[in-house]
């Protein structure tokens, strides 16, 4: 008994389907590898992503180098998986320093002396502090690409007007504003800690407070691996995060923050219908609320930001800040021409126009900067008295996750601060 | 979501001729050809499943990191680790514990025990209806779709924002607290595990169905002649007949709680924290994310002595079949 | 009149399960077709009074974020990894059914209890083996070779319990004639075994379909990536915007479906023959 129908009528409906989705995917190829071109893979998606391909556009267009750029869902697994499988990308942009020590000592990163890009070619562009996190065993292997301020609290200029709210220059002001919101029946803080791997958006907070609390001298050396996190000052800055991070003053509470990603988190200030008053992490947040979030927002007007506040009046204000290094898994003329185009001042400007990053080459002018907020993004950088790279991107290996989930840990149960500190330190421990 | 179905009770298979007298006087079929036929099945199979099986557990006894190499000779202590020592795989030290071992525990009680209840309440209840087709359509549905689809679709549902999410939606048209399905580590698995087990109620319910048709029509009306209620006669008669259906499908169900890692890896990636981890997910973890091999080949080894007993019980059950015939 | 009235609840319970056990299919696929703006503000359910649907989603899907490309990237996967498994399978099954030889139910024994082998057991050697042996990973040989071992296990058992179910008369017959094995399994086994071969073929299509964790691990160049692999990407970079993740997941499913639907008779008796005596 053969049933040929049912054949028939698949074979019909696939046919159809199979051409529909052909022909419109054969329409938007994406570039081909071959040997005039390189393969980029960072963590970045949405507005951020635009922004970095304007400068691969002004790339291709200069040397005729095409740029395929792959979006990495989580980037550990997926440089490992590759790295494995041999087939790693030509140029990987890291957010962690701390991960490219990993990846040199494993001999996965080509040298940039051996790229041609000199010692002194990169001094010329970079002062000796970005030098240094981009190196490993005294070698360097990650070209500055982009930089950000994480000490900047974004806040809506109409709202503060109209409740006649001061910007905090302490963190007790700070506090009594949020008491304040919430006084009035409106939800103070929206935090996003969750899904997407969000849970590097605590670590911000703490090394924040970390620093205005502990002093950079120890911050350098917690992170480090020369102080443990069991000390009394890394418990005593968990604690004060929870006097914000808590079921009172967030947006739908500890699950709330749980349940939220670092993009929700500013779209349930800056959207459409928004649903709290403040959020917190870098610069960046200005370029990705303006562009991808809300389109309507208006800089200085609607959306603005404001620096930490200070905790410990002699610590004044450390700026916590951020990098990626773009560094080369592969070795061939065409990453050589790639990364020194974006060391050159003409990469760092177009970037800087997206309004999306800052920086860290020394040639690139404050002028370059679109807006009000990425000015003063620039300037906070420029002027910082002190400057501390982000401590979670230090850590070794995976660690900056496990942190962040450490952390996921104190906001849900800060009465055992003590052990959570201590679990995570036994498994860091032995491992810088 | 499909899963793998399960081994069958096979048909018997012909009887083999005296020792001695294969095929008499006909043409006899040389060995040699036979072992032709599999041959290419069986170089795939050692080359691509049993190797690589060895090779695991024999990396399961080193650390090496780097290229996936054997370095540096651990002896058992990955599996020491492992359980006593790691906190997300197997916490003990509080109540209720922890880690992703006992979130495999969860899944073991609660996906099979509600798969079952559902599935066989919706095979025994669809039998008399005249739209049973369309029940069975509806239910089964979710079987053809990747995990990675039941994730988004679920994804939506769960969604915190009232405006997005069917479930929250509904929550605050009853007056009642919104609740963060995914973000809350008290919820959470049992999220995922509502969500698996919708997609695979329609296996549970289709099997049962065509168990119930085959149950003998005579005496389930005899019994019904004589007096007995439905709810008798599903407790006494067609419960015990179906025993045996009833015992391949939690195998099945059984196989995927050791397997599930599709629907964490889209839904949650494991989180809040590590929460919502599986054993599964832990060995991709500790091997993709945390570099560590052999530690994440000890999970693949935790995972098939975990599987173990339903491959002997197969065979068992195969060689069972094959004497019986 | 006392039956229909206890009966009723059941009428009612089912159908109402059943409609429940749609509804979250359904929010997706309705949800595909709005606008952002619309999907962030009312909830899909509200889409049936206020029809105002738009495709762009699906246009951006398939160019914006190459899902097109990984559609394609699919059916290359799959295709192969479900005929080299058929063929190979169906080979093996004839021999264990009809070619005695020595060993031969030792090796089928150890054959099922193979079924049921995890994934994660073979990861990592995999990997290694293909990276140093031919570069597999950066093609499609890679998880090509993969899924068609792991799907062995299954086409040999339900194969050979098909074939053995054949007629023994035709097949001795034949060999009486002098026909070769091969010619046997061609022109007889094969024919006839058309319904069995079906179904683990689909059965094996929608499981490589469908699979994730194998893509993940075997088909490290992004451009070669199925959909299955693209669209947890599409999560982390655009976490919120549902109406892409609709349009994604719905091009996703969107094959099993028709082949559900088309075939299901076939499908349902792939799962079947794994678990009843017929």
């Amino acid at each position: 008994m053969k049933r040929r129908r049912p054949f028939i009528a698949l074979f019909v409906l696939l046919a159809l389907v199979v051409a529909a989705v052909t022909a419109t995917a054969i329409s938007a190829k994406p570039a081909k590898r071959n040997a005039n071109s390189i393969e980029v893979l960072s963590l970045w998606g949405g507005s951020e992503k635009d922004a970095f391909l304007k400068v691969t556009a002004a790339f291709t267009k200069a040397t005729g180098i095409n740029v395929q750029y792959t979006a990495a869902r989580d980037f550990i697994p997926d440089i490992r998986t590759r790295l494995a499988a041999g087939n790693p990308p030509d140029i990987g942009i890291l957010p962690r320093p701390g991960y490219i020590g990993t990846l040199a000592k494993q001999g996965a990163l080509k040298q940039l002396s051996s790229l041609g890009l000199s010692n002194a070619y990169m001094k010329a562009n970079y002062t000796p502090g970005w030098l240094a996190l981009g190196s490993s065993g005294g070698k360097l292997y990650g070209v500055p690409a982009k930089a950000n301020s994480k000490s900047v609290i974004w806040y809506k200029p109409q709202s503060f007007k109209k409740y006649h709210f001061k910007i905090p220059k302490t963190w007790n002001q700070l506090l009594a504003i949020t008491k304040a919101y919430k006084a009035k029946g409106l939800v103070p803080w929206s935090v996003g800690a969750g899904p997407s791997q969000s849970q590097w958006t605590l670590t911000d907070w703490f090394e924040n407070i970390y620093a205005r609390t502990a002093g950079p001298a120890k911050y350098q050396r917690l992170f480090t691996g020369k102080l443990p996190f069991t000390d009394p000052s890394v418990a005593n800055a968990a604690r004060i995060m929870t006097q914000i991070i808590n079921n009172k003053y967030v947006l739908n509470g500890v699950q709330g923050v749980l349940g939220q990603s670092f993009v929700g988190g500013i779209g349930d200030v800056f959207g459409t219908s928004p649903k709290a008053q403040l959020y917190f992490e870098g610069g960046f947040v200005g370029g990705i609320a303006l562009q991808q979030v809300n389109t309507a927002l208006k800089p200085g007007k609607t959306i603005a930001d404001f620096p930490w506040p200070t905790i410990k009046p002699s610590l004044d204000h450390p700026v916590v800040g951020a990098a990626d290094f773009a560094a080369a898994f592969k070795s061939s003329p065409e990453v050589t021409q790639f990364l020194k185009y974006i060391s050159t001042k003409a990469a760092g400007t177009i970037w800087v126009s997206t309004g999306a990053v800052n920086s860290p080459n020394k040639r690139v002018s404050g002028s370059a900067y679109p807006n009000v907020l990425a000015r003063a993004e620039a300037h906070q950088l420029a002027t910082a008295k002190t400057f501390l790279f982000d401590g979670s991107d230090l850590l070794p290996g995976a660690f900056g996750d496990t942190w962040g989930f450490a952390l996921q840990d104190v906001i849900q149960h800060p009465g055992n601060i003590k052990s959570i500190l201590s679990d995570f330190q036994n498994k860091i421990k032995g491992q810088f | 979501m499909s899963s793998q179905p399960l081994p069958a009770p096979a048909p018997a298979a012909p009887a083999p001729p005296a020792k001695g007298r294969r095929f008499g006087l006909r043409a006899r079929p040389s060995s040699l050809s036979g072992f032709l036929f599999v041959l290419p099945a069986l170089v795939v199979l050692v080359i691509f499943l049993i190797y690589p099986a060895y090779y695991t557990t024999r990396r399961t006894l080193y650390e090496g990191a780097f290229h996936f190499g054997f370095f540096h000779y651990l002896g058992i202590d990955n599996f020491k680790e492992l359980l006593t020592n790691d906190k997300d795989f197997l916490d003990l030290s509080k109540f209720p514990p922890g880690g992703a071992l006992i979130n495999n525990l969860r899944w073991l009680i609660f996906y099979i025990s509600l798969s079952l209840l559902i599935g066989l309440g919706l095979a025994v209840l669809a039998v008399r209806v005249r739209y049973e087709r369309f029940v069975k359509t509806a239910i089964f549905l979710p079987m053809a779709i990747s995990a990675v689809a039941v994730g988004i679709i679920w994804l939506l549902v769960y969604s915190p924002n009232p405006d997005i999410g069917i479930l929250n939606s509904l929550l605050r048209g009853g007056g009642l607290h919104t609740q963060s399905w995914l973000g809350n580590p008290s919820l959470v698995n049992y999220a995922l595990i509502f969500a698996y087990i919708w997609a695979s109620v329609g296996f549970v319910m289709v099997v049962l169905s065509a168990a119930i048709k085959g149950l003998p029509a005579d005496v389930l009306e005899a019994a019904r002649v004589d007096g007995a209620n439905e709810w008798q006669i599903f407790r006494r008669i067609m419960f015990p007949l179906l025993s045996l259906p009833i015992s391949v499908v939690t195998i099945w169900l059984f196989i995927n709680v050791i397997k599930v890692f599709d629907i964490i890896y889209v839904m949650t990636g494991g989180g809040p924290g590590t929460s919502s981890r599986v054993i599964a997910f832990t060995m991709y973890e500790e091997t993709f994310q945390n570099g560590r091999p052999g530690y994440g080949a000890a999970v693949a080894v935790i995972m098939l002595v975990l599987i173990a007993p339903v491959m002997i019980l197969n065979v068992r059950r195969f060689r069972s079949e094959k004497v019986v015939a | 009149m006392v039956r229909w009235l206890t009966r009723t609840p059941i009428h009612i319970g089912l159908v109402a399960i059943a409609v429940i056990w749609l509804v979250p299919t359904v929010g997706l696929a309705i949800t595909s077709f709005r606008k952002p703006v619309d999907i962030s503000n009312t909830g899909w359910w509200h889409a049936f009074t206020q029809w105002d649907w738009t495709l762009h989603n699906y246009g951006s899907v398939i160019h914006a974020t190459g899902m097109g490309h990984a559609w394609v990237n699919s059916l290359i996967i799959t295709v192969p990894a479900t005929l080299l498994p058929l063929t190979l399978g169906a080979l093996a099954a004839f021999g264990f059914a009809w070619v005695p030889f020595p060993f031969r139910d030792t090796l089928f024994l150890i054959i099922v209890a193979l079924m049921i082998v995890p994934i994660q057991t073979s990861l990592v050697p995999l990997l290694k083996l293909f990276a140093e042996h031919g570069h597999l990973n950066n093609g499609y040989w890679g998880i090509w070779l993969a899924h068609t071992a792991f799907g062995l296990p299954l086409a040999v058992f339900l194969l050979r319990n098909f074939f053995i179910t054949l007629p023994k008369d035709l097949i001795e017959a034949a060999r009486m004639d002098g026909a070769s094995n091969l010619s046997i399994f061609r022109r007889i086994v094969v024919p006839l075994s058309v319904p069995a071969l079906a179904s683990f073929g689909i059965f094996q299509f929608l499981w490589v379909w469908n699979d994730l964790l194998m893509a993940l691990i075997f088909v490290s160049d992004p451009n070669k990536q199925p959909m299955t692999v693209r669209i947890p990407y599409l999560l982390s970079t655009y976490g919120q915007e549902y109406n892409l993740l609709a349009a994604a997941a719905f091009l996703l499913m969107i094959v099993p479906l028709i082949v559900f639907f088309a075939l299901q008779r076939y499908f349902v008796q792939g799962l079947l023959a794994g678990s009843v005596k017929s």
